[in-house]
C-alpha cells in the first residue's frame, strides 16, 4: 500500500512538471519562427499583435482560435510549424458569426501568410491543422508533437483616395 | 492511510483532467461560440464549410496598446491626461488577491498609455507601481530591475518606451499562464480591458462621425472574447463576480445599433490589397455612448475601490 502511495505521488509530480513544461515549451515560438523572409525588412511598420500565439500540437491535429480584427487596420497573419516536411501548416480563416470561410491557404498555393485590410470590425476564427511528419527531439516535448506559431501583426491603414480606409 | 490514498488518487485524476484542457479556453462547439446578441446576419449567400465542432477553441485578446495607437493616430496626438488614470497612490489599498490582480491589469494599461502618449515622468511612477503589484501576485520574475534602467535610459525615446512597456505586459501575462495562475490572469485581463476602455471614453468626445467613437463601440467584440476566456476560471469566486459585471457591460454594448453591410466578402482591390468587407458596422448614438461611458466608469470604480 505504502509503495503504491509513493508511486502515485511520484506520478503526480511528474505529470504536473510535464504539464508546465508543455505549456511553456512553445511560448515564444511564433516570435522566433514566424517572421517570413522579407517581413523584417518591410518598411510598412506592422506592429506585433497581442493575439499572436504558439502552442504544442499533436501531429495531424487541428486547433481553433477566435480573435478580433478592427476596422481601419491592416493585418498580416503568418503561420509556422517546426516540421522537417516543408514547414507547412494548413490554415483557414472563418467569420466567427456566420462561419463563412474567408481564406484557405490550400487554395492559395499553400501560402503561410495572409495579408488583408479590415473594412469592418469582426471576430475571426483561425483554424490551423498540423501536417504529419518527423520533429526534432527536444526535452519536455512529446515525440509526435510540434510547436505551431501564429503571428498576427497590424497597423493603422493608410487613408488614401476617396476611401476613409 | 486509505484516506490519504484516495485523496492522492483524486488529485491525480484532477491533474490529468487539467492537463488535457490546459492549453485552451474551453471545448465549446461552434454553435456555442456564435455571438448571441440581436444582430441579424445575412447568411443566405454564405458558404458554410463548418470547422470541426470537437476542436478546442482558444480566445485571444488584443492588448490596450492597439486601441491607444489607433486613437492617437485618428483622434489626437496630444491627449496627455493623467487624470484619467488610477493614481499610483492607491496601490497601497489593494491588499487582497482579487483587487491586486485587477489593479495589476489596470496599472499595466496605465503604463502602456503613458508610454504611447509620451508622458515620460509618469512612465517611471507607473512602472514602479506595476512592479510592486507584480511582486504581490507572483510575477516578479518577469519584471526585472533592468527594465527600470532601460526605461530611465530611453526617456526621450517614445518607441523604446512603448516596446519596454509592451514586453512587460506580455511577459507578466505569459508568466501567469505558464505558472497556472489562471484566475489571476483572468482578473488582470479584465482590469486592463476596463481601464483601456475607461481611458478611451475619457479622451474621446462623442462625434457621430468619429472613427475613435466607432472603435470604442466595437470593443464589444473583444469583450466577448474576454468573457469566454474568463469562463474557464469561473470556479474562482472573484472571477465569477467579475464576469457578472462584464456581462452587464455587454448588455449595454448590445444596445448599440448595427448597420448591416451585406455578406462577408474578401475582395482584391487595385495593387493586390485584399479587403475584408461586409458584415456589420456599429452606429452608436450620443445617449448610448454616455450610457456606455457611465457603465464603464461604474465598473472601473468598483475595481479601483473608488
Amino acid at each position: 500500500m505504502k509503495r503504491i502511495f509513493f508511486a502515485l505521488v511520484i506520478c503526480l509530480g511528474l505529470t504536473i512538471n510535464h504539464a508546465i513544461a508543455q505549456a511553456s515549451v512553445c511560448g515564444d515560438f511564433h516570435k522566433k519562427a514566424c517572421y517570413m523572409e522579407g517581413t523584417r525588412k518591410d518598411k510598412r511598420e506592422f506592429m506585433y499583435n497581442a493575439q499572436s500565439k504558439s502552442g504544442l500540437f499533436a501531429q495531424g491535429s487541428t486547433s481553433k482560435m477566435r480573435c478580433v480584427v478592427y476596422k481601419g487596420n491592416d493585418y498580416r497573419i503568418s503561420v509556422c510549424c517546426e516540421t522537417i516536411i516543408g514547414d507547412k501548416v494548413n490554415f483557414k480563416i472563418y467569420d466567427a458569426r456566420t462561419n463563412e470561410l474567408l481564406f484557405d491557404n490550400t487554395k492559395n498555393d499553400n501560402t503561410q501568410q495572409f495579408e488583408f485590410q479590415a473594412s469592418s470590425t469582426r471576430q475571426l476564427i483561425i483554424e490551423a491543422t498540423v501536417p504529419a511528419g518527423d520533429v526534432k527531439e527536444e526535452k519536455g516535448k512529446a515525440e509526435n508533437a510540434a510547436c505551431v506559431g501564429l503571428l498576427i501583426e497590424n497597423k493603422v491603414s493608410d487613408r488614401v483616395g476617396f476611401s476613409q480606409y | 492511510m486509505k484516506k490519504i490514498f484516495i485523496t492522492t488518487l483524486s488529485i491525480a485524476a484532477i491533474s490529468g483532467t487539467c492537463i488535457l484542457t490546459s492549453c485552451g479556453g474551453g471545448n465549446k462547439t461552434d454553435a456555442d461560440n456564435m455571438v448571441s446578441d440581436s444582430t441579424k446576419v445575412d447568411t443566405a449567400t454564405a458558404v458554410k464549410p463548418s470547422a470541426t465542432s470537437s476542436t478546442e477553441m482558444t480566445y485571444q485578446i488584443p492588448s490596450p496598446k492597439e486601441m491607444f495607437v489607433f486613437i492617437k493616430q485618428v483622434a489626437s496626438k496630444n491627449n496627455k491626461r493623467t487624470d484619467v488614470l488610477n493614481s499610483p497612490d492607491n496601490a497601497k489599498n489593494y491588499a487582497d488577491a482579487k483587487s491586486q490582480a485587477l489593479n495589476f491589469g489596470i496599472y499595466s494599461c496605465d503604463l502602456t498609455y503613458c508610454s504611447i502618449f509620451e508622458i515620460g515622468t509618469d512612465v517611471l511612477k507607473y512602472f514602479k507601481t506595476v512592479k510592486q503589484l507584480g511582486d504581490a501576485i507572483g510575477v516578479s520574475s518577469s519584471i526585472n530591475p533592468s527594465m527600470l534602467k532601460s526605461l530611465e535610459k530611453n526617456m526621450g525615446n517614445p518607441d523604446s518606451l512603448v516596446e519596454i512597456a509592451d514586453n512587460l505586459y506580455f511577459s507578466s501575462f505569459e508568466t501567469m499562464q505558464n505558472s497556472q495562475q489562471g484566475a489571476t490572469l483572468a482578473l488582470s485581463v479584465a482590469g486592463g480591458y476596463i481601464e483601456g476602455l475607461s481611458i478611451a471614453c475619457g479622451l474621446v468626445k462623442y462625434d457621430k462621425k468619429s472613427q475613435a467613437v466607432e472603435r470604442i463601440a466595437d470593443e464589444k467584440y473583444t469583450l466577448d472574447n474576454i468573457i469566454d476566456f474568463m469562463k474557464k476560471y469561473e470556479s474562482d469566486a472573484g472571477v465569477k463576480e467579475t464576469i457578472a459585471k462584464l456581462e452587464d457591460l455587454r448588455t449595454t454594448f448590445n444596445q448599440v445599433t448595427e448597420k448591416q453591410e451585406g455578406a462577408v466578402t474578401v475582395k482584391e482591390e487595385k495593387g493586390g490589397v485584399k479587403v475584408l468587407g461586409g458584415g456589420s458596422e456599429s452606429q452608436i448614438t450620443e445617449a448610448q455612448y454616455k450610457a456606455l461611458s457611465d457603465k464603464v466608469a461604474s465598473i472601473r470604480n468598483s475595481f479601483i475601490g473608488k
